[in-house]
C-alpha cells in the first residue's frame, strides 16, 4: 500500500540511495525522505575506500574493530563495491577502478588526491609531473585554477575557451547543446596541441556527460580527463542524480522535505515518521526504518556547545570526551577527534541502547567512521548502505 | 521570518539546483540573490536589485537546501519590496490580475481566442512585454464555475470542498468536471465553494496587496467549510503550494494555519482515503506509457509524489517519473518577454528529457507545465486525474464502504 512502505529510508545521500536501490530492485516498496540535496553533490564524485596506502582493501584490515567497515566485514565491503559499479553501469555513468588498488587524480589546485573508484571521465587523470598535459579552462571560471596545475607539471600548457558563461553549472549546461559542443571541439582541434593528454575542469555536461566525453575523445583521438572543481561540483551532482533517478526508475518513492517533525512509536518499534510542513505534516509509515542522515555537515548530527545530538530519533550518540578534546591544535591535520562522534551500532547495524527494534543506521552518521582520517568518504556510505539493504531484505 | 538566512553555510547546493542560473548569466543565483545579499538589505532602504525579478520562484533552491534556509522566500520578499517601491511593468500588472483577465477572456472566449492567435495582436502583446513563443491557452465561455452540476452524494461522512484554481476554471473546465466525477464516484460529497485566484500570480508579479486581498477572501470562505467538517482538495500544485505554504507563511492570512492543516493534494487525498480503508477501489488497466513530469511546486510541497503511488497500482501503466527539470514556464514568468529566452531554453531541456522516454503521453499536475512541455515535446498531455479516471471509472466499477 502506498504511504506504507516495507522500508523507509531517512536521508537521500549516498548511503541512503545505496540501501534504497537494491531493495527497490528486489521489488520492495521503498520510500526515501530527503531534507534537501545530499552532501554528495559537493563531493568530487570519486569514491574513496581507504586512502592510506596503495591497497585500500588491505588497508582496512588494520582499522579498529569498531570501524563500520569491520562491522560489515571486509568481504561484504568488496561485494558492495561490485554492486555499486554494476549500478553505475546501469545508470550510464560507469565508475572505473577496483577495490584492491588506489589511484591518484589531479585536483583543481594541482595537487593529487588518492581515491579508489572514479567516474570514467577521470580515468586518464595524470599526476606524473613529467608527463605532458594540456589544461583547458574557461573564461571567468572561478572554481578552477589552471596555473596551479601547470606550475606542478613542467611540460604542460594551458588554453582558455570563452563559453559566454562563467560558472561550472552554466558551462556544463552549454555542453549539452550540440552546436556549442561542435564549436568547442573545432576550437580544440584548431589549437593543434602537441601529443599528450588534455585536461578539462569537470564541466563536460551534466546529463549527457558520458556521451560528451566520448564525443570529444573520439574527435581528438587522444586521452582526455576531467579534473573536479571546487563546489558546485558537477561530478557530485551527476552521481547523485544518476542514483536518484535509478531509484525512481525502479519504482521507489521520493519525499523531498524539511526536517522530520515527529516519530510515532508503538511497542518498541517505529510506526511512522512525519515530515514537517507549514500546515499538516505528511505521514510516512513503514515496517523497517533506515537512518542515513549523514554527519554534521548533512545535519544528521547537531553539535551544541557541550553536546552532540542525533536529529531525527534522538538516539544515544557517542561523544569523544569533552569539547576541548574535539579538535586538534592544527586545523589542517585531518582526523579531528570529533569525527569519531556518531551512532554506535551492532553488527546488524542496529543502534546500541536503542528502544527501537526496527531501526538500522548506515553512512557517515555511524560512530568511528572518521571519514577525513581514513579517507573513506562514499566508501563507508556504499558498504554500510548495501549492508543495511541486505539486513532489511532478510527481515522482510 | 521562518527561514534564517544566517543558517546558510554557502555550500552552493541551491545554485546547482537553480534552473535560471544555468541558462541566464544575468541572474546571480539563489545564494547571492538570497542569503548573501540579505545581509545588506534593511527595511528602510529602497531595493536596487533590479535582477531580483529574474528568479522564477520555482522553489528548487528551497527543496535543495539541507540547512533549512529558504532562498526563494528571501528572494520573493525582496521581489515584493521591489514591486512596492518601483513602477511595475504592464505585463506584471496584467498577470497579477490574472483572475480578472481570465473572467474577462472567458466571457468573450470566442473573440479572445481568435484575437490571441492573430499576428498583429501578438506583435502588440510583444511590445507591451508579453511573450508569444507559444499560444496562450484557450478560454471557455462555459467555465468550470458556470458548468458545475451537482454530482455525488448529498450526504457522506467525507465532505470535500474543491479548490479548482483559475486554470481549470477558465482554460480546462473539462478536467475540473472529471475531478468532480472522480471524487463523487469515490462516495464523497463534493462541493465547489465560491473562490477567487489563490494569489500566486500576484505574489509572483510583485503585488503583495492584490495577493493578500485574494488570499483573505479565499481563507474566509475555505475556513467556513473546514469548520463545517469539509476537507479542502486542490488539483493545481501551484495553487496548492500557495494555500498550504504561503497562506500561513508570507501572506500570513487569518486562518492560514487552519487551511494549511486541512488542505490536500487530490492524489494525496485519494491515497489517504485508501490508507484509512475508507475506499478500496479496483484499479482497472490503462495500457499506456507516460512520462510524469513532477511540477516544481509539487516537489516543494513536501508530500512526496502521490500520483506516482497511485499509478503504481494501475495495471499496464508504464510511468517514468521525471523530477530533475523545471519546465521553465513558472506560471506567468515565461509569458513575460524578458524571461522568454530562459523559458525557451529550460522548456527545451525538460522536453528533451520527456521525449527520451518515448511516452504516449506527458502527465503533469500543473497546467502551466503541461502547456510548456506539450508545446516543446510536441506530445499530448494529461492531468494525473485523467489517468486515474481511465483506471477507476471507465473500465471498472469501484467498491465503496
Amino acid at each position: 500500500m502506498s504511504g506504507t512502505y516495507d522500508v523507509v529510508i531517512i536521508g537521500g545521500g549516498m548511503s541512503g540511495l545505496m540501501a534504497a536501490i537494491p531493495l527497490a530492485e528486489k521489488g520492495r516498496s521503498v520510500a526515501v525522505i530527503s531534507k534537501g540535496d545530499p552532501v554528495c553533490c559537493l563531493s568530487t564524485g570519486c569514491v574513496d575506500l581507504c586512502s592510506k596506502g596503495d591497497d585500500p582493501i588491505g588497508g582496512i584490515e588494520s582499522f579498529p574493530d569498531h570501524h563500520p567497515y569491520r562491522l560489515v566485514g571486509v568481504e561484504k565491503v568488496k561485494e558492495s563495491f561490485d554492486i555499486f559499479q554494476k549500478i553505475m553501469i546501469e545508470t550510464g555513468l560507469p565508475y572505473i577502478g577496483d577495490c584492491h588498488a588506489n589511484r591518484k587524480i589531479l585536483t583543481p589546485f594541482g595537487t593529487s588526491k588518492t581515491t579508489c573508484l572514479v567516474p570514467k571521465t577521470m580515468k586518464s587523470a595524470s599526476c606524473d609531473p613529467d608527463e605532458y598535459i594540456h589544461v583547458i579552462s574557461f573564461n571567468g571560471l572561478k572554481d578552477f585554477y589552471p596555473s596551479y596545475i601547470t606550475s606542478g607539471h613542467v611540460n604542460s600548457g594551458c588554453s582558455i575557451f570563452d563559453a559566454g558563461v562563467s560558472s561550472t553549472s552554466a558551462i556544463a549546461e552549454r555542453f549539452e547543446e550540440e552546436d556549442f559542443l561542435q564549436e568547442f571541439v573545432s576550437w580544440l582541434a584548431n589549437l593543434a596541441l602537441p601529443e599528450g593528454k588534455i585536461a578539462f575542469p569537470a564541466v563536460l555536461g551534466i546529463r549527457s556527460a558520458m556521451a560528451i566525453f566520448n564525443a570529444i575523445t573520439e574527435y581528438l583521438g587522444r586521452d582526455i580527463f576531467e579534473i573536479p572543481t571546487i563546489p558546485p561540483s558537477i561530478p557530485g551532482e551527476r552521481l547523485f542524480s544518476s542514483l536518484k533517478n535509478l531509484f525512481l526508475e525502479k519504482g521507489g518513492s521520493l519525499y523531498w522535505g524539511k526536517e522530520i517533525a515527529s516519530v510515532e512509536k508503538l511497542n518498541g518499534r517505529i510506526e511512522a515518521v512525519t515530515l514537517s510542513n507549514r500546515g499538516r505534516s505528511t505521514r510516512v509509515q513503514g515496517t523497517l526504518f533506515i537512518l542515513a542522515t549523514g554527519s554534521f555537515v548533512s545535519g544528521g548530527l547537531y553539535a551544541s556547545m557541550d553536546d552532540v545530538r542525533e536529529t531525527v530519533f534522538n538516539l544515544e550518540t557517542y561523544l569523544p570526551g569533552e569539547r576541548e578534546n574535539w579538535f586538534n591544535e592544527d586545523f589542517f591535520i585531518p582526523g579531528h577527534t570529533i569525527e569519531k562522534a556518531g551512532i554506535r551500532v551492532d553488527s546488524t547495524l542496529r543502534p546500541l541502547d536503542s528502544e527501537f527494534s526496527n531501526l538500522f543506521v548506515c553512512g557517515s552518521i555511524l560512530a568511528f567512521t572518521e571519514v577525513m582520517k581514513y579517507g573513506c568518504g562514499h566508501g563507508t556510505a556504499i558498504a554500510t548502505g548495501v549492508a543495511a539493504a541486505n539486513i532489511c531484505e532478510e527481515l522482510l | 521570518m521562518e527561514s534564517d538566512f544566517q543558517h546558510c553555510i554557502r555550500c552552493t547546493i541551491c545554485v546547482e539546483n537553480c534552473p535560471v542560473f544555468r541558462v541566464n548569466p544575468e541572474f546571480p543565483g539563489p545564494k547571492q540573490a538570497g542569503p548573501d545579499t540579505e545581509r545588506f538589505r534593511c527595511d528602510e532602504e529602497t531595493s536596487l536589485d533590479k535582477w531580483i525579478g529574474l528568479c522564477s520562484q520555482c522553489k528548487r533552491c528551497e527543496v535543495a537546501c539541507p540547512y533549512g534556509v529558504d532562498p526563494a522566500e528571501i528572494i520573493l520578499r525582496e521581489q515584493l519590496t521591489y514591486g512596492e517601491k518601483h513602477f511595475r511593468p504592464l505585463a506584471n500588472r496584467l498577470f497579477a490580475n490574472n483572475y480578472y483577465l481570465g473572467a474577462f477572456s472567458s466571457a468573450l472566449a470566442p473573440l479572445v481566442n481568435t484575437f490571441a492567435s492573430l499576428r498583429f495582436i501578438q506583435k502588440i502583446m510583444n511590445v507591451v512585454g508579453l511573450s508569444t513563443y507559444m499560444p496562450f491557452p484557450g478560454f471557455y465561455v462555459h467555465t468550470l464555475r458556470r458548468s458545475w452540476r451537482w454530482k455525488g452524494r448529498r450526504n457522506s461522512s467525507r465532505k470535500v470542498a474543491f479548490f479548482y484554481g483559475c486554470f481549470l476554471n477558465y482554460n480546462r473546465p473539462d478536467i475540473g468536471r472529471g475531478i468532480r466525477d472522480l471524487l463523487a464516484s469515490l462516495g464523497l460529497k463534493v462541493v465547489m465553494p465560491k473562490q477567487v485566484c489563490c494569489g500566486l500570480p500576484a505574489l509572483g508579479n510583485g503585488d503583495m496587496r492584490t495577493a493578500r486581498k485574494f488570499a483573505r477572501r479565499n481563507a474566509e470562505i475555505l475556513a467556513g467549510y473546514i469548520d463545517k467538517g469539509y476537507d479542502v482538495v486542490y488539483a493545481c500544485t501551484s495553487c496548492g503550494h500557495t494555500l498550504t505554504h504561503d497562506y500561513p507563511g508570507i501572506l500570513n492570512v487569518p486562518a492560514g494555519k487552519k487551511i494549511a492543516e486541512n488542505t490536500y493534494n487530490l492524489n494525496e487525498y485519494i491515497v489517504k482515503l485508501i490508507e484509512e480503508d475508507h475506499i478500496d477501489p479496483e484499479f482497472g488497466p490503462v495500457p499506456l506509457k507516460v512520462a510524469y513530469h513532477i511540477p516544481c511546486h509539487l516537489r516543494a510541497s513536501a508530500i512526496g509524489y502521490p500520483a506516482a503511488s497511485l499509478f503504481e497500482k494501475i495495471p499496464g501503466l508504464e510511468c517514468h517519473v521525471l523530477d530533475d527539470h523545471c519546465c521553465g514556464l513558472s506560471g506567468s514568468y515565461g509569458f513575460k518577454r524578458k524571461n522568454q529566452g530562459t523559458a525557451i531554453k529550460l522548456g527545451r531541456t525538460a522536453a528533451a528529457e520527456v521525449r527520451a522516454c518515448d511516452p504516449d503521453y506527458i502527465v503533469s499536475d500543473c497546467g502551466a507545465c503541461r502547456m510548456q512541455l506539450g508545446h516543446f515535446a510536441d506530445l499530448p498531455v494529461l492531468d494525473p486525474s485523467e489517468i486515474i479516471i481511465r483506471s477507476l471509472i471507465r473500465p471498472a466499477k469501484t467498491t465503496k464502504k
